[in-house]
């Protein structure tokens, strides 16, 4: 696969670059030996410009977690490299990459599971500062209470154990954790997946904020197409550990050319019933095959509705399609990436040309 | 489709009637009111959504029609659920066996723990025909592998020997759909059946609950957070609030012209493709704890239209006033419970337009604490 071009002239606060990350399937208990391997991350380059959210959105099995999860450091990564302001950054631990680590930081789907039920919320919050030795106890309190405060809290939560909070005020926490140590690029990985709607609209509004007040970078992982194409710059559509395809949030869903990016967006239900009366869908057959043995040649022609309509051709189970240049910003891993009709394209997300006001 | 004519002149009873359902459960500790008084009607081939958030008492009212609340914790106070005429609050265990699976069924949220995980799927899809109908083993079993060729399994016949965990999620949630048909039921109550499931197997999920409820007149009670999802399958949309009933109208009028302050705020709550970038106007605070209910309308904190009234008293769930509809009132009526509904206008910025309007503090004694005191 050929490298996306970076988005614009701005340097990259982070760069991966053609970066896999493998898991062995082992068998036996004694003799376990390794009997093939699961491509997670199978190839992938990605930018990301100092203040830019960039979405990631696939199924599940595509290799989005596995991927934040390596650019923070918590997987080893097979091969490639990710660089950070530049330099190399592997996440395992020496004492030049703490530095580097703590300006990578994580917020996680689930905001029970990802603190510790039998911590208080700001012993959560202050243990990024306690294990990097930064503060006295005093100061470390006086920061978790301004912690609370960026994001929404007041500091009489920093008493209250994960239980007695709500959901939306869990991952409040997690998210201050996260900004403990003033990190410059935030993974979040579904981090409002969990929430209930009129929750869910309020941390994503704080998540905008935070950008704004702390320029942020965000890598931001989800399922669900409205709320990245809510809050990214620019979108990357992941299939089976590789990105099909990236462009900016608008192309990306007025303009989509990979099939599988159509029929994403084709399927996700739009909360507006004369939209939904008169759309187009494209339903895709089965489900996404094994990252452990995934097909030949483009990895979607299994499941490819535009292949079908072109007769099958060969090409698409020979040949493994390189990045296709849309426009500067947009690129498309198809061969026929040009040959998706311009009607399928528009009817597939809905008149939604009418002009916000 | 046809259903839409059907449901504006149907004369009968519904097929599903329920009044005035109270639920409430017992910790011993403390006493809480999941369901606090829904009522509503379906019609038979009708397709009516319940959207709320956790916690709103869907998936209790659900779990209430087929009887199935978990005992001896939950009670259903006072009410009425009929069925085709028959009141199902007075109907045995035994009765109610009979009726679940051949006249309403559920299918689960889960695909995975819906499914007994030691039985092969053909046992589990046999086991449901063989309860209700007189049938031998051997012809249960062709009836099982031609239910899975109708929901899209491939080679049904060669999959009814193998395991839940051998099938995918989407595949799990066709057999629970197989099961939850098998025997043609008039009801199907579906408890967000595709949350678990990736957004393209869920399109194929949701196309085929539509087709099969669709060609069969299955009528559908629908319960989803998920406002798009709504949207493509419901012709009738009841939203959910703290256990009560808030706003009761067609499809298209709730998304066109939703009246109480919390369908509105939920409908500018989530990001639409069109207006990207533009902050949501969330609604403020957080559901309110069960159990811990404020005296009036349990929406009262969190409502921008909040009055005084709304923190003495629950507004019941009547017909918005006709006037205000240039063409009448919408088929099915719309209903809504709010003393201070969002006027047309104010539902596109999701807060009052009124000149110095602002919404009234909460009484000095505060919240009352429901059910516990």
């Amino acid at each position: 696969m050929t490298t996306p071009p970076p988005s614009a002239s701005e340097p990259a606060l982070l760069e991966v670059h053609d970066l896999r990350v493998h898991f062995p399937i082992t068998r036996g208990v004694i003799f376990r030996r390794t009997v093939g391997q699961v491509h997670a991350v199978d190839g992938l380059s990605l930018k990301l410009a100092t203040a830019e959210t960039v979405g990631l959105v696939g199924e599940s099995g595509s290799g989005k977690t596995t991927l934040g999860r390596a650019i923070v450091g918590l997987l080893p990564p097979t091969s490639g490299t990710i660089l950070f302001r530049g330099q190399p950054f592997s996440g395992r631990g020496t004492a030049r990459n703490q530095a580097g680590r703590s300006q990578l930081q994580m917020v996680f789907q689930d905001p029970t599971a990802s603190l510790d039920p039998r911590w208080r919320a700001g012993a959560s919050i202050a243990e990024p500062l306690r294990v990097n030795h930064i503060g006295t106890r005093a100061e470390r309190r006086e920061r978790v209470s301004e912690l609370l405060e960026v994001v929404g809290l007041s500091p009489v939560h920093a008493r209250r154990y994960p239980h007695e909070l709500s959901g939306g005020q869990r991952q409040r926490v997690g998210l201050a954790r996260a900004l403990a140590l003033n990190p410059a690029v935030i993974v979040a990985d579904e981090a409002v997946s969990a929430l209930d709607v009129s929750i869910r609209a309020q941390v994503i509004n704080l998540l905008q904020q935070l950008q704004d007040e702390l320029k942020l970078s965000y890598l931001f992982i989800a399922h669900d197409l409205a709320v990245v194409r809510h809050l990214s710059n620019r979108v990357a559509v992941m299939y089976l550990g590789q990105i099909v395809e990236q462009a900016t949030a608008a192309d990306l869903y007025s303009d989509a050319r990979h099939p599988y990016t159509v029929s994403l967006l084709s399927a996700v239900p739009v909360p507006d019933p004369l939209v939904e009366a008169g759309r187009q869908r494209i339903v895709l057959p089965g489900d996404p095959p094994n990252p452990a043995s995934p097909p030949p040649g483009c990895r979607f022609h299994t499941r490819c509705w535009l292949r079908e309509r072109l007769g099958n051709p060969e090409r698409c189970a020979a040949e493994e399609p390189a990045h296709q240049h849309v426009s500067a910003s947009h690129t498309a891993a198809c061969h026929y990436a040009h040959e998706v009709p311009e009607n399928v394209r528009l009817s597939t997300v809905g008149p939604t040309a009418e002009p916000a006001p | 489709m046809s259903a839409d004519g059907r449901a504006q002149t149907a004369t009968g009873d519904p097929l599903l009637r329920v009044r005035d359902l109270i639920v409430r459960f017992d910790s011993g500790r403390n006493v809480v009111y999941a369901v606090n008084g829904v009522s509503f009607d379906l019609e038979a081939g009708g397709a009516l959504g319940l959207v709320g958030e956790s916690g709103s008492g869907k998936s209790v009212t659900s779990l209430a029609i087929l009887r199935l609340l978990p005992r001896p914790a939950a009670k259903i106070v006072t009410g009425e659920i009929r069925l085709g005429g028959r009141d199902l609050i007075r109907l045995s265990d035994r009765e109610m066996r009979r009726l679940r699976g051949k006249e309403m069924s559920l299918v689960p949220q889960d695909p995975l723990s819906g499914l007994n995980p030691v039985l092969t799927i053909g046992e589990q899809v046999v086991e449901t025909l063989r309860a209700h109908e007189n049938m031998r083993r051997r012809e249960a079993r062709d009836r099982a592998a031609e239910l899975l060729g109708t929901v899209g399994i491939p080679r049904p016949a060669d999959q009814l020997d193998r395991y839940p965990h051998q099938f995918s999620g989407g595949m799990r949630q066709r057999v629970l759909i197989a099961i939850a048909l098998a025997l043609r039921p008039t009801l199907l109550i579906a408890d967000e059946p595709t949350t678990a499931l990736d957004v393209t197997v869920q399109a194929q999920v949701l196309e085929l609950l539509h087709d099969l409820t669709a060609q069969r007149g299955t009528a559908i009670l629908l319960i989803s957070h998920d406002l798009g999802i709504m949207a493509r399958m419901t012709r009738r949309i009841m939203v959910m609030y703290a256990g009560y009933v808030v706003e009761s109208a067609p499809t298209a009028e709730i998304f066109a012209r939703p009246a109480h302050p919390y369908t509105a705020g939920l409908l500018r709550s989530i990001p639409r493709v069109g207006d990207a970038g533009r902050p949501l106007t969330p609604i403020v605070g957080s559901p309110p704890e069960s159990g811990r209910l404020p005296r009036g309308c349990p929406f009262a904190p969190r409502c921008a239209w909040a009055l005084d009234v709304c923190w003495q008293e629950m507004p019941p769930l009547d017909p918005v006033d006709a006037v205000s509809y240039s063409g009448g009132p919408p088929p099915g009526g719309h209903l809504l419970a709010c003393h201070n509904p969002v006027a047309a206008d104010e539902v596109e910025g999701g807060r009052p337009l009124r000149p110095g309007f602002r919404p009234a503090p909460p009484p000095e004694d505060g919240l009352v604490a429901q059910g516990t005191t």
